[in-house]
C-alpha cells in the first residue's frame, strides 16, 4: 500500500515537474515536426528532424569546410562578445558615473540602440572587408549596447543612501566605486551580458549572410540557394548550440559573482 | 547648479560639496579625500565664537528649490543652539519639520542656506569622518557584504589602517552582542538586529560625534525599548556626544540630557526642556512621576506644532 502510493506520487511528481514537462513540450514538438513534414509540407523547405541529425553528422560534422567555418563563426562571435563586454562596461561605467555626460550621452545611446544597425551593414563591409574583421566588428556593435545601457541604467539607480552613508563615513570616489557602485551594478551587468550574447550571434550573422567567403552563414547563403534545407537546419542547430554555450556560461558566471544569491 | 538631477549625485545636488566621484560639474573642483578632510574643518577666524561647545549651530536657515523659485521650500530657519561636550540631545519636534536636514547640515552631508555650524570650534564644510558619525534612519548596510565585511568596509572608508580593522570589528560586534552574526548577511537579519549592527557600526569609527536620525523608528516598541536601555549603557562608557532626532516622547525623555523641541516647518527653535537625571538610566525611570511630568510637558509644547504640520500636509 505505502509502496503504491509511494510509486504513484514519484510518478506525478516526476510529471509535475517542470523539467520533464519542457522536454515533453521539445519530444510533442519535433513529433508533430516530424509527422508533417514527412507528409504534408514541401521538402524543398523542410526536413523533418531525423533528416536533419542526420545531415548534421553526415555533412556538417563530416565536411572539414564547413567544420571549419563553423569555427570561424565561433571565434568571430568569442571575440566580438568579449570586445562588447569589456567596451561596453568601460564606456558604462565611465558616462553612468557623470552626471553632466550621463545626462546627455545616455539619450543619444538609447535611440542608438532604437536604430536598426543592419542599415549600415554595407558601410562595415566596405570599411573591413569581406573577412572575419566585418563580422567581428558588426557583432560587437551588436553586443555592446545591452550591456553599456545595463550598466549606465544601473550605476543610475544606486541608492543615494548608500552613498550618502559612504560619504559621511569619508569614502573616497574608488571605495565608493568599488565598496557600492560595482557591486550593486552586478545583476544588471549580468543582464546585460545575456542579452549581449544573443545580440552579438545577430549581428555576426547578419555580416556573413550579407557577404562572406567564410563561415556558418557563407555555406547558410549556399544551402538556401541551392534548396538544400536538411544542412541548413543543421547549421542553424549548430548556431542555435553557440548561443546557449556562451549564455550559459554567461550564467554561470553570473551565478558565482551575484551577491543576492549568497 | 541644475535644478535636475539624474545621475548618481541627484540625492546629493544639495550637500555642501559636490561629491567627488559623482559630482560631475566640470567647473567645481574635484576634491579627493584628503583635501575634504582637511578642508572640512577649516580654520575659521570665527572659532571663537563657538566657545567650549562640541556642535554650534549659529543662524542656520535652509531652503530647498532654486533662489526666486516659487515653488521654493523653507525648512529650517534661524536656528540658533549649542551642544555640549559628552551631551546627549535630542531634536523632536512634528513629522517633516526638519529634523534630519539640521543632522545633515551638522554633519556636513548639506549646507545651510545661511548660517554657520562649527564642530569642536571649527566651521563644517564637508563631511567629516573623523568627527562625526551618522546611523541613519533606513537600513545603510550594504547587502552584498556580511555583517563583518560591512563593518570592516566602514572602518577602511575612514582610513583605518587595515590591521586594526579586524580586532575593532570583532569588538564592536561583541560591544552589541552580535558577534555570532558576522558572517551572516543583512537580509539573514532582522530589522531589530540590523539597526543594532549599524548603532555599532556608527560607534566603531570611535567619532567623538554621533548623529543619529530616529535610528529605532522602523522597530517595535518592545526592541526599541531595550535598544534604547542598551544605547544608554554604551554611551556611559564612551564618553561621545549625541544627537538623536526622534519623534518618541518617551524615548526622548528616556534618553536625553536635553530635549530641542522645534516648531512646524519651517522649523524654529521653540524651547529646550532638561531632563536631570544620571546615566545609564534604569527602566523604573520610565514609571516616576518626574519622566511622566517631562512627557507631558513636552506633549503640551509639540500639540499645536502637530496640528500645524497636520494642517501643511492637507
Ligand atoms: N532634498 C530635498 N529637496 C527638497 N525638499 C526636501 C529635501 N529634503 C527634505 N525636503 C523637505 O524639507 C522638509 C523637512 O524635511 P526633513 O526630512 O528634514 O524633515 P524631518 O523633520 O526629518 O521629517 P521626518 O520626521 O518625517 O523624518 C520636508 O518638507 C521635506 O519634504
Ligand atoms: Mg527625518
Amino acid at each position: 500500500m505505502s509502496v503504491l502510493t509511494g510509486k504513484r506520487s514519484w510518478l506525478r511528481t516526476a510529471l509535475a515537474s517542470p523539467a520533464i514537462g519542457r522536454l515533453g513540450v521539445i519530444a510533442a514538438g519535433l513529433l508533430i515536426w516530424e509527422g508533417l513534414a514527412r507528409t504534408v509540407l514541401d521538402p524543398e523547405f523542410v526536413s523533418p528532424p531525423t533528416r536533419i541529425l542526420q545531415a548534421l553528422v553526415t555533412r556538417t560534422l563530416a565536411d572539414p569546410t564547413v567544420l571549419r567555418a563553423i569555427g570561424t563563426t565561433f571565434w568571430e562571435l568569442l571575440l566580438a562578445f568579449a570586445l562588447a563586454v569589456l567596451a561596453g562596461t568601460a564606456v558604462g561605467v565611465l558616462v553612468g558615473a557623470g552626471e553632466r555626460i550621463s545626462r546627455t550621452a545616455y539619450p543619444l545611446v538609447l535611440m542608438l540602440y532604437a536604430v536598426p544597425q543592419v542599415t549600415v551593414l554595407p558601410l562595415f563591409v566596405m570599411f573591413f572587408g569581406l573577412g572575419p574583421a566585418s563580422k567581428v566588428a558588426f557583432g560587437f556593435t551588436h553586443g555592446i549596447f545591452p550591456i553599456m545601457v545595463n550598466v549606465i541604467a544601473g550605476m543610475r539607480d544606486v541608492s543615494p543612501l548608500f552613498l550618502r552613508s559612504a560619504r559621511s563615513m569619508g569614502a573616497s570616489r574608488m571605495q565608493v566605486l568599488r565598496h557600492v557602485v560595482l557591486p550593486h551594478l552586478v545583476p544588471s551587468f549580468f543582464a546585460g551580458m545575456r542579452l549581449s550574447v544573443a545580440m552579438t550571434l545577430l549581428g555576426v550573422i547578419l555580416a556573413e549572410l550579407y557577404a562572406s567567403i567564410d563561415g556558418v552563414g557563407y555555406f547558410a547563403h549556399l544551402y538556401s540557394e541551392s534548396f538544400d534545407p536538411a544542412p541548413l537546419y543543421a547549421l542553424i542547430v549548430v548556431l542555435a548550440l553557440m548561443a546557449v554555450l556562451l549564455n550559459e556560461l554567461a550564467r554561470r558566471a553570473e551565478l558565482r559573482f551575484t551577491w543576492r544569491r549568497r | 547648479m541644475p535644478t535636475q538631477r539624474t545621475a548618481v549625485s541627484s540625492q546629493l545636488a544639495e550637500v555642501a560639496d559636490p561629491w567627488p566621484a559623482h559630482g560631475g560639474e566640470p567647473e567645481t573642483a574635484i576634491l579627493c579625500v584628503e583635501e575634504l578632510r582637511k578642508n572640512a574643518l577649516s580654520n575659521s577666524r570665527d572659532a571663537s565664537r563657538a566657545g567650549d561647545a562640541a556642535i554650534g549651530i549659529r543662524g542656520v536657515s535652509k531652503s530647498f528649490g532654486d533662489d526666486g523659485d516659487d515653488g521654493r521650500l523653507p525648512a529650517l530657519q534661524a536656528i540658533d543652539l549649542e551642544i555640549r561636550r559628552n551631551e546627549f540631545v535630542c531634536l523632536l519636534g512634528p513629522s517633516g519639520c526638519g529634523k534630519s536636514t539640521l543632522l545633515n547640515i551638522i554633519g556636513g552631508l548639506l549646507k545651510p542656506s545661511t548660517g554657520e555650524v562649527f564642530v569642536n570650534g571649527r566651521r563644517v564644510v564637508g563631511p567629516l569622518p573623523r568627527d562625526i558619525a551618522f546611523v541613519f534612519q533606513e537600513d545603510t548596510l550594504l547587502p552584498w557584504y556580511t555583517i563583518a565585511q560591512n563593518m570592516h568596509v566602514a572602518l577602511e572608508f575612514q582610513g583605518v589602517p587595515r590591521e586594526e580593522r579586524p580586532e575593532r570589528v570583532r569588538a564592536a560586534l561583541e560591544a552589541v552582542g552580535m558577534s555570532e552574526f558576522a558572517r551572516y548577511y543583512p537580509h539573514q537579519l532582522s530589522v531589530g538586529m540590523k539597526q543594532r549592527i549599524a548603532m555599532s557600526r556608527g560607534l566603531s569609527l570611535q567619532t567623538d560625534i554621533v548623529l543619529m536620525d530616529e535610528p529605532f523608528a522602523a522597530l517595535d516598541e518592545q526592541t526599541r525599548m531595550v535598544l534604547g536601555e542598551d544605547l544608554s549603557g554604551l554611551l556611559e562608557q564612551t564618553h561621545k556626544t549625541i544627537v538623536f532626532v526622534t519623534h518618541s516622547l518617551a524615548e526622548a525623555v528616556f534618553l536625553s540630557d536635553r530635549i530641542f523641541v522645534f516648531t512646524a516647518r519651517p522649523a524654529r527653535l521653540k524651547s529646550i526642556v532638561t531632563v536631570d537625571e544620571p546615566h545609564p538610566r534604569r527602566p523604573d525611570f520610565m514609571t516616576s512621576d518626574k519622566f511622566n511630568g517631562l512627557r507631558n510637558r513636552l506633549y503640551g509644547l509639540l500639540r499645536e506644532e502637530i496640528r500645524e504640520a497636520v494642517r501643511q500636509n492637507v
